[in-house]
């Protein structure tokens, strides 16, 4: 890799001779020196959670924010540079609301991730259209959430590229994650398994210890939609594994 | 009369010319809610004025494998609105995956229509079809897009002659003791053809053929019924 990228990884949109965006390639990099983020998809409803760096006592964890609301059935996570996600997460809300406004429905996860996506891939060296940016966005999502074909979760990341998964880990544990993900899961999983599945598995890989204020979850259930879990929610579920 | 030598007094008077981008084409449209389907019909004549443009011109669009559009009014405009309406359709099933619902068609609609409020589409709107539920829908549209969900309703020229007819064979108004229940779908296309043909008699706008489309879950059926060619 070395020898090949010479001078291919100056601007953003220009082709290696191999056929590498090189400045892509390195975006997904910058994901995995972000926090770690796990979602997984049951019959009942998606759960995302987050780890929350919380690198000195005089930070207000609470201000902290991994995880969004992008509409009342949609909920978001984020690894990477999470100011990035700001203009992704601003896009996925308008969208969610337009959809709404014009068909009197609500957006399906696909839909939103798409639009999302699009933007994902507007990046370019010379004169960028207004809110575009001039580099790919270094942040990987993970959208999670329940519409006419059930709980849906898909992961997205800076190349615009998103997949459909049942269970997904980001960011710098990812690896460790996906693997204890793939031994955990299995079809029939309850939400309240999949909680409790989650946290263990960013207590495995979180290199601080694990605690209700260093990590955030939420679930997205057709019945309650999106809700994120209370400090005294997460104690309760904590205390057991 | 004008004396010899002066000029014609009609010939020196400036007048006004205005600006008339309107014109009305006639034709009336119904729908009706069933149960498990949703009837749409529609006269097939097509005027202006005095004369006849055509009279295999009907107002009936469909736009989806459940859904039928109901438009009349100015031509030129029905024609660009179902045309945009074609146009999003497919736009939304490319970029979602599945069909427009009716419901969704419905409110759309409502925002086309708005934004054209201070120049609207000079259109009566009716949208029938089948909701999520697989009930009959029927959804009614002012110009400028207020619409609201009923049970049955006329649009257009003689839409004033047959709503008092729905609301008394449909709707059971103002019958003391009257249980309105919903009502199946040959005795349906029987009152629809009897309130077109009594507005036939009387409306010029109105006449030569109906066209009744019936939606349901196994798709669209149409038949064709003839009135008054004169």
């Amino acid at each position: 890799m070395f020898l090949t990228r010479s001078e291919y990884d100056r601007g953003v949109n220009t082709f290696s001779p191999e056929g590498r965006l090189f400045q892509v390639e390195y975006a997904i990099e910058a994901i995995k020196l972000g926090s770690t983020a796990i979602g997984i998809q049951t019959s009942e409803g998606v759960v995302l959670a987050v780890e929350k760096r919380v690198t000195s006592p005089l930070i207000e964890a609470a201000s902290i924010e991994k995880i969004m609301e992008v509409d009342k059935h949609i909920a978001c996570a984020m690894s990477g540079l999470i100011a990035d996600s700001k203009t992704l997460i601003d896009k996925a809300r308008v969208e969610a609301q337009n959809h709404w406004f014009t068909y009197n429905e609500k957006m399906n996860i696909e839909s939103v991730t798409q639009a999302v996506s699009n933007l994902a891939l507007q990046f370019g060296d010379d004169d960028p259209d207004p809110g575009a940016m001039s580099r790919p966005f270094g942040v990987a999502l993970l959208f999670a959430g329940v519409d006419e074909k059930g709980p849906r979760l898909f992961h997205m990341d800076p190349s615009g590229t998103f997949i459909q998964y049942d269970g997904k880990a980001i960011g710098s544990g990812s690896e460790g994650a996906q693997q204890a993900l793939q031994e955990v899961y299995h079809k029939s999983m309850t939400l309240k398994e999949a909680c409790k599945a989650a946290l263990t598995i960013l207590k495995q890989v979180m290199e601080e210890k694990l605690n209700s204020t260093n990590v955030e979850m939420c679930t997205v259930t057709q019945k309650n939609l999106f809700r994120l879990f209370t400090k005294e929610e997460l104690e309760n579920i904590i205390k057991d594994i | 009369m004008a004396q010899l030598g002066q000029p014609l007094s009609d010939y020196q008077r400036p007048h006004q010319v205005h600006f008339s981008p309107y014109d009305f084409n006639g034709g009336t449209v119904l729908a009706i809610a069933g149960e498990n389907y949703a009837l749409i019909a529609t006269d097939t004549r097509l005027s202006q004025g005095f004369s006849i443009h055509s009279r295999e011109s009907p107002k009936t669009y469909s736009l989806s494998e459940n859904t039928v559009l109901g438009c009349c009014g100015f031509h030129g405009d029905v024609l660009t609105l179902t045309k945009t309406l074609g146009a999003r359709l497919q736009i939304f099933e490319k970029e979602h995956n599945k069909p427009m619902p009716t419901p969704s068609v419905a409110a759309m609609l409502s925002t086309i229509l708005y934004y054209r409020r201070f120049f609207p589409y000079y259109t009566h709107n009716l949208v029938a079809g089948l909701d999520e539920e697989g009930k009959g829908c029927v959804y009614s549209f002012d110009p400028v897009g207020s619409y609201e969900r009923e049970v049955y309703r006329a649009k257009g020229s003689a839409s004033a002659m047959l709503q008092p007819l729905l609301d008394n064979q449909i709707g059971g108004k103002n019958q003391q003791g009257y249980v309105v229940q919903p009502m199946p779908l040959d005795r349906c296309i029987a009152v629809v053809k009897d309130v077109f043909t009594s507005a036939a008699e009387r409306d010029i706008y109105t006449g030569d053929n109906i066209l009744i489309s019936v939606i349901t879950k196994d798709g669209l059926k149409s038949e064709k019924f003839p009135l008054r060619k004169d």
